[in-house]
């Protein structure tokens, strides 16, 4: 197939991945550093490259509840956000996910004040880690692009009907120019397919209620099928990233493992930071340190037993988690890496750090010096410390 | 609609609480009340107000000798708001709010599930949700 390669930011790669897609409805509002995806697709908006109808309104709050609205109806439905208006559809998120909407959004994760921050980490999105949204995070512009296109044929999974959001590193990958490769617009439109939602509120010949109440009796049951629809996703995710795989030849699954095969001592990491990860590994290779990466690509649901297994052979392993949940305890990723290996029976000394809070930079040699940690645990030297912030001035 | 007794579990509710229309048909709500309406068919002008103020459907209109006019209660969706008495232009000769004691007036068992309870609601509009399922393909 034909590839186009161009030069794009994150989020000019978003926003035509969502031109490609050519949605029904988009509603959002703007906030830094996800603003520019809907400035441009307003553009293209204005340029009759899509048939969008394309909502302005006036907070987050609303853009959501506008793709409520707009996904009841039948329509195909995106947006995109970050920050604090992630954090202002916090509400309304648990609906879209509850009454089973397969929206698509576009986040850029960025700190949530206080105090303000307009950089990159990833607090917004890990505040939602329970409001029923599968989570895709992008190591880069590339994988932005490509899960945008892989978003809608998640959600609108005959076994799945959840809405899915797609992430990127706030400016890191958002406003960063990198290589792109683009693929037709025919073809990224034969892949996404024709839209079929789960029911349709304007079909007058079969009325129906969304949203009624349901209390003690039956919301209880009404959980345990969203979960069950978590638990389809990993299958769908595994199966739509291979078929994006045999169809635009770059395969996708829930985790990404670099050098994990002989790894005595590996990192955990999400978005950006995994890049950073595995060009910190091709050093410490040649230093004859065996340094390995498993980048979790799918947040939610949360691949629990595949990294499990991937880490039952590692001598010591590192969890890099760019956000805090003030629980005193590890990071939100490496609390829940903990859970799934105390699951799987696997026992391994693990280290968790925080890092990059409100865009602080994190370098090549800070993750070098975590797997020369890792190095110390496993001799015996050290003890693996939980919550350990990188970078901090103190 | 095919309304079966048996109530559903978690793998026959639909997608996200898509409630079919129509559904209160079968869902007696007059199991609320702790007061009840008693009509004096003597003495009613056949005014009509109480038929519009009711915010349900619990007074029905029937085929009269001279056309349509109001008939009995359905008992089995009157709340006890006592509108209806209290907009009766009789002054309480031909509707009368009274304590509910007279076991005629007794709701009937939802049609859903065959017993009254808690659950029936529930019951009633997942049967309808069944449905839904079925006209709209969804699994």
């Amino acid at each position: 197939m034909e590839k186009i390669i161009v030069a794009r930011t994150g989020n000019e790669a978003m926003a035509e991945a969502m031109r490609q897609i050519n949605p029904d409805v988009c509603a959002a509002y703007p906030i830094t550093p996800a603003t520019e995806i809907m400035q441009i697709f307003a553009g293209f908006v204005n340029d009759g490259k899509v048939k969008t109808n394309l909502i302005t309104v006036e907070s987050e709050h609303s853009a959501m509840s506008a793709c409520i609205g707009s996904a009841a109806s039948g329509a195909r439905t995106m947006t995109a956000t970050s920050s604090q208006g992630l954090a202002l559809m916090h509400e309304i998120l648990f609906i879209a996910s509850g009454i089973r909407l397969p929206i698509v959004m576009a986040d850029v994760n960025r700190a949530l004040s206080a105090p303000i921050n307009i950089h990159c980490d990833h607090s917004d999105t890990m505040a939602e880690r329970d409001s029923g949204w599968i989570q895709i995070f992008s190591e880069n512009t590339q994988e932005a692009y490509d899960s945008m296109l892989q978003a809608n044929r998640i959600a609108e999974h005959k076994d799945v009907i959840t809405p899915v959001m797609v992430t990127t590193d706030g400016f890191i990958i958002s406003h960063g120019m990198e290589r792109l490769e683009m693929y037709p617009d025919a073809e990224v439109q034969k892949f996404v397919g024709e839209y079929k939602g789960p029911y349709n509120v304007l079909d007058v010949d079969h009325p129906i209620t969304v949203g009624s109440i349901v209390l003690t009796d039956y919301y209880f049951e009404y959980k345990k099928a969203q979960r069950e629809a978590m638990k389809a996703a990993k299958r769908v995710i595994l199966e739509v990233g291979k078929e994006f795989g045999k169809t635009f030849g770059r395969e996708y699954g829930l985790i990404e493992t670099y050098k994990c095969d002989d790894a005595d001592y590996i990192m955990i990491a999400m978005g950006s930071t995994a890049g950073t990860a595995k060009a910190a590994i091709e050093e410490l290779r040649k230093e004859g340190i065996k340094a390995g990466l498993l980048k979790i690509r799918v947040f939610r649901p949360f691949p629990a037993e595949e990294i499990a297994a991937v880490l039952a052979k590692a001598k010591a392993v590192a969890v890099l988690d760019r956000a805090e949940s003030m629980s005193n305890q590890a990071g939100p990723v490496a609390t829940e890496v903990k859970a799934g290996l105390f699951d799987a029976g696997v026992k391994v000394p693990l280290a968790s750090y925080i890092y990059g809070l409100g865009g602080r930079e994190i370098f090549l040699e800070d993750l070098k010096n975590v797997y020369r940690e890792l190095k110390n645990i496993a001799e015996g030297k050290s003890k693996p410390e939980q919550a350990k912030y990188i970078g901090l001035k103190e | 609609m095919t309304i079966k007794p048996n109530l559903k579990t978690w793998k026959d509710i639909t997608i996200g609480g898509v409630v079919e229309s129509g559904t209160s048909e079968h869902f007696h709500t007059g199991g609320w009340r702790s007061k009840v309406p008693v009509w004096k068919k003597e003495n009613c002008i056949q005014c009509m107000t109480c038929w519009a103020f009711c915010p349900d459907d619990a007074i029905k209109v029937v085929q009269g000798a001279k056309g349509k006019e109001r008939g009995e209660f359905d008992y089995n969706f009157c709340k006890g708001c006592g509108i209806c008495p209290e907009e009766c232009p009789q002054n309480n000769k031909a509707l009368k709010d009274l304590k509910a004691k007279d076991a005629s007036l007794k709701v009937s068992p939802s049609t859903a599930t065959g017993v009254p309870g808690f659950d029936e609601k529930a019951a009633i509009l997942f049967v309808g949700l069944k449905e839904a399922k079925d006209k709209f393909n969804i699994k």
